[in-house]
């Protein structure tokens, strides 16, 4: 393997300047994406600034929201008992994901930021990949595609951003917190992520030395309900071939208010607002819910190995929302 | 065999706990990933970037300044290597770095050897490399088909005529995708050279095929050559054959007069040790009105690499299972630039199994049969359909009538989607089972000491799956004594030859080498009776041994302590030699019959989101004599893991441009996950087999076959889909 330094800073300010000053440094958190891609050559770093030390770990329950620490691991945050109560969709998304040894390593900020599982993006002898380096073309197009997205890709980049949790935080409006060489901001997960077609290299708005320190989770109101549903082959330790997390607030057989993030579809989580405004303020009816799916599909572009996805994630999606509002009468 | 039988009971047969166990979960069972020689460096395998073509340039000089790096070996500077011997079967694939030449993507290019394995990966990663490609064949259309000398072609009867006159026929084509064995224990090595002397601990099922293939392709005595696998994390097939990373550590070892370790990484294990090889089969089933077969005919097409072919028996077990007067079989491979293919457990016939099994049960649909009711009209159970002679034992009939008991099959409506739970579709399905009767040599070396302790040899492996436990367990009875006072060894060449784990065959074959030794141990110890011995003129089978002391068989009150025949001629020790004695098949009127099963499964369906689970799974066999109820089950449920993997997941698949693997690493190879497993109920049937004296027949694969096959026939119940490829996904199942 490649030498790198390795560095393990006390305070965020230390750590984000040990990372700016050094284009090829990289902050390292639980490792579960980071480790695979250094050991498929994928990913070279130079300096590896291990941030596992900082004070960024834990829950803070505020009668609106949680605030949560970036390195808070995926089983802390799904063991909160709020979250169970009041994020029903996240806890279920969390405990769909990787498996418990992973889920104790992964930290939460680290899941927003987690790369594409693209096999041709994780294989560097594949010299075709747009999102490794620009301009080179996609071998997945034309390759093996199955694992990839259908919404928000286009013929340079169909890679997928497979994470669960942050589908329902993304439906949640949740915000993460960064500091940065030039200061601290709070960015909005809905502008958080760059979808693929809008530039297959680009991947978010972090800047070079840009940390996410905290992730604000606003709790849904009483009275709502979600749950989060993920569709896979296997039962277990397999990314979501297409998911549904869904929040809605019942009017008994009205839907008052909804909240709707697609997984497994999007090169970034994926909300979908059509969605959501086709089905604000309508009665429960299954065959509006499958309109709502094919609107939100209907920008799909796909390959042979994914076109199956937009007939399953309009099927994923009725079948939640059917779940979600039978549950509430 | 003219032993008498033996008296097993008293051990054999009981669920102990793997003798072997405490090395295991204490982490002391020294694996060859383990093994740290004084010197010792370290070597990477660089694989190429092509499917096919030529190397045209390596440049390796700016490797050699990086820090800690030995050598790099290419095509121009490897040693050259003898031509393969045929050992088990064939030969080798390609000797490594002989040439330039490229037959497939991920193929041996170089070896980096460095002081420590980061160092030589690092380097290995930087090499640079030109090749003159040219476009890989991998459309099997566009490829010549042979015959597969493993796999002749049979025929009996007339299947025309059996076509002719059927009621009702049916004919389809079945695909089974590549699978990647994927032991747990990375395959590798650490080979070390003393003169002309090669000591190897390695990975392999089978010590002494590697034995004599290291020592023809370096030219060295076969006496000289040590092959050392005391534990083996597992193989399914991926450790049977000569791969080339073995002569690469080899010959990088004897250049740099060091020892040299060798583990692969998992990418590696996709493209470098095998795989079960992709299948299209087209079967045709005729019978008439009451469901009597009229004919079978089977044809079947298997992927091979370019220079090494797949051992196929993707046919093989077709004419034996059921009483079918007309009967065809007909396979062929293909070569292309694919990986080097192997037998992956159950070869051929888990293979062979989905397509006969699921066409039995479209058969049994065309029929409006009970498909159960359709095996038990047809399956052979007294007589091979093939040759007319007897079996030497067949329980297909029992295991499918316990399954069917204990499964509750009389209460499935066996109309497609007639079975409902909510939103949920339930199938119910089933499929009967072989696994080919195999029976390689095996020697094994049975000594007794003064202290009354005792210890069984053998260059067998045991591959996890209990050999070491099963035998241990055989020498207690057949030596009288208690399992604790036994020491079983494996895994050293050095030890009497044997055959490899594998195919089914390990447990027979050395089980049977015991207990001839035990005679023969028996005999020697009889030539130290003096004339005044009670035991005196006693022949072998005469006497038994017993606590420590030699008895009369018929009257074990007569008896000589074993310590005092030893000191009676100053001996520490005596030991018996023994192998396999096959009986002469012919003079016994009968065939070797291999293991049966059937398997029953209950699948759930979503049929709105294409989700399906295995909620049940009976699975019943017939594996004659069980050594050790314990494991044999392990078996059973393991491989019933391993059908549920074929079934649902496992798909190695192939870049169609480049022919590279496009799935090859765990988070992307789906194998079945614990969650995968319901509730599985495994039981035996049958009894001991006449054909040896041991009476055990081979449990490691037959639990694997049938398991797709009844999994897919349940989906059909479930669904009023067929599925005829593998593996069965969300997407085929969103109704």
């Amino acid at each position: 393997m490649r030498a790198f330094v390795y560095d393990r800073p006390d305070a965020v300010d230390e750590a984000v300047a040990s990372v700016a000053a050094d284009p090829q440094a990289a902050f390292l958190a639980g490792g579960t994406t980071q480790l695979d891609l250094m050991k498929d050559g994928v990913w070279t770093p130079d300096r590896l600034v291990d941030i596992s030390r900082l004070p960024l770990r834990g829950i803070l329950v505020e009668s609106q929201q949680l605030k949560v620490g970036a390195l808070t691991t995926m089983e802390q945050l799904a063991a909160e008992p709020v979250v169970a109560q009041r994020l029903t969709f996240v806890r279920e998304a969390l405990l769909a994901g990787a498996t418990v040894q992973l889920r104790n390593m992964a930290t939460i900020g680290g899941n927003l930021l987690q790369r594409t599982r693209c096999r041709y993006f994780r294989d560097p002898t594949v010299a075709a990949c747009n999102r490794r380096s620009p301009d080179s073309g996609c071998a997945a197009v034309d390759g093996v595609a199955r694992m990839h997205a259908v919404l928000g890709v286009d013929e340079r980049c169909i890679a997928l951003h497979a994470s669960d949790v942050a589908v329902p935080l993304l439906a949640v409006e949740a915000s993460v917190l960064v500091s940065g060489p030039s200061g601290q901001r709070r960015i909005p997960l809905s502008e958080f992520w760059v979808r693929a077609d809008e530039g297959p290299s680009i991947e978010n708005v972090l800047g070079h030395g840009d940390l996410i320190t905290e992730i604000d989770v606003p709790l849904l109101p009483q009275g709502w309900r979600s749950g989060y549903l993920k569709v896979r082959d296997r039962a277990s330790y397999e990314f979501a071939l297409t998911s549904a997390a869904v929040a809605v607030q019942m009017d008994g057989d009205m839907i008052a208010d909804i909240r709707i993030g697609l997984g497994g579809v999007g090169s970034v989580p994926w909300r979908a607002r059509e969605a959501e405004e086709m089905l604000r303020g309508t009665h429960v009816d299954p065959v509006r819910f499958e309109q709502a799916g094919r609107a939100t599909m209907a920008s799909a572009f796909t390959v042979p190995g994914t076109a199956f996805k937009v007939d399953l994630a309009v099927r994923t999606l009725s079948r939640q929302l059917i779940t979600m509002t039978e549950a509430t009468r | 065999m003219t032993a008498t039988k033996p008296d097993l009971g008293t051990w054999v047969g009981k669920g102990i706990d793997r003798v072997d166990g405490p090395h295991k979960v204490t982490g002391t069972a020294p694996y060859a990933s383990d093994v740290t020689l004084p010197g010792m460096v370290h070597a990477v395998v660089v694989t190429s970037t092509v499917g096919a073509g030529t190397i045209t340039k390596i440049d390796t000089s700016a490797l050699l300044t990086l820090p800690g790096v030995r050598a790099v070996f290419t095509h121009e500077n490897f040693p050259r290597l003898n031509p393969s011997p045929d050992v088990l079967f064939g030969e080798a694939p390609t000797a490594p770095l002989q040439d330039g030449r490229i037959t497939f993507h991920g193929q041996e290019v170089a070896l980096v050897v460095a002081d420590t394995s980061q160092e030589a990966t690092e380097a290995a990663r930087l090499i640079e490399i030109t090749y003159a490609a040219e476009a890989p064949l991998l459309d099997p259309a566009a490829g010549q088909p042979e015959p597969l000398p493993l796999s002749p072609d049979t025929s009996r009867g007339d299947t025309e005529a059996g076509w002719a006159a059927a009621d009702v026929r049916i004919g389809a084509t079945y695909r089974t995708p590549e699978n990647t064995n994927n032991p747990l224990g990375l395959m590798g090595c650490v080979a070390a050279w003393d003169g002309d002397h090669l000591e190897i601990h390695d990975t392999t099922q089978g010590t002494i095929a590697l034995r004599k293939t290291l020592a023809a392709m370096f030219g060295v005595p076969e006496s000289g050559v040590r092959v050392r696998v005391p534990y083996l994390g597992g193989g399914f097939g991926a450790g049977l054959n000569q791969w080339p990373y073995k002569l690469l550590a080899a010959g990088a070892a004897r250049e740099l007069g060091r020892p040299v370790k060798l583990m692969l990484t998992r990418p590696q294990m996709f493209r470098l040790v095998g795989h079960r090889p992709d299948t299209e089969q087209q079967v045709r089933l005729g019978a008439t009105r009451d469901g009597t077969l009229t004919m079978i005919e089977h044809r079947a097409t298997v992927l091979s690499s370019i220079d090494f072919l797949a051992v196929g028996l993707i046919t093989s077990g077709t004419g034996h299972l059921y009483a079918c007067p007309n009967v065809a079989t007909v396979e062929r491979t293909v070569r292309l630039n694919r990986r080097y293919p192997t037998s992956m457990r159950a070869p051929g016939e888990a293979e062979g199994n989905w397509a006969i099994e699921t066409a039995m049960d479209e058969l049994a649909y065309e029929l409006g049969m009970d498909p159960l009711e359709l095996r038990l009209r047809n399956l052979a159970t007294d007589l091979d359909p093939a040759s007319g002679k007897p079996w030497s034992s067949n329980g297909v009939i029992e295991c499918c009538r316990v399954g069917a008991e204990l499964f509750g099959w009389s209460r499935r409506d066996p109309r497609p989607s007639s079975m409902r739970e909510g939103d949920l579709l339930l199938g119910w399905g089933m499929a009967a089972a072989g696994f080919f009767a195999y029976l390689p040599m095996s020697q094994a070396r049975v000594t007794v000491y003064a202290d009354g302790t005792a210890a069984v040899r053998s260059a067998a492996t045991d591959i996890g799956t209990g050999t070491y436990t099963v035998i241990t367990q055989l020498a207690a009875d057949l030596l009288g004594l208690h399992p604790q006072q036994v020491d079983c060894r494996l895994g050293d060449s050095d030890m009497p030859a044997s055959a490899q784990s594998g195919g089914s065959g390990l447990a027979s074959s050395l089980s049977n080498a015991v207990i001839d030794a035990v005679s023969h141990l028996q005999g020697e110890l009889l030539t130290l009776a003096g004339a005044d011995s009670p035991l005196h003129g006693l022949g072998p089978d005469d006497v038994v041994c017993r606590d420590g002391a030699l008895c009369r068989r018929d009257d074990p009150s007569v008896r000589v302590p074993i310590a005092d025949l030893l000191a009676g001629q100053g001996l520490v020790e005596m030991s018996g030699d023994g192998r396999l004695r096959p009986p002469d098949a012919a003079a016994a009127g009968m065939v070797h019959a291999g293991a049966y099963g059937a398997r029953f499964v209950e699948v759930a369906i979503d049929p709105m989101i294409g989700r399906l689970r295995v909620r049940r799974v009976v699975s019943v066999t017939d594996g004659g004599r069980i050594l050790n109820r314990k494991l044999a089950r392990s078996q059973i449920l393991g491989a019933t893991v391993g059908g549920i993997g074929q079934a649902l997941f496992e798909d190695t698949l192939t870049d169609p441009g480049t022919g590279r693997v496009a799935n090859g690493t765990f988070g992307d190879y789906l194998v079945a996950v614990s969650a995968d497993v319901p509730d599985v109920e495994v039981v035996f049937v049958g009894e001991p087999d006449r054909y040896t004296p041991s009476g055990t027949k081979g449990i490691g694969e037959i639990g694997l076959v049938g398991v797709a096959a009844a999994i897919g026939n349940a989906v059909h119940h479930a669904t009023g889909r067929r599925m005829r490829d593998l593996p069965i996904t969300v997407d085929q199942l969103m109704m």
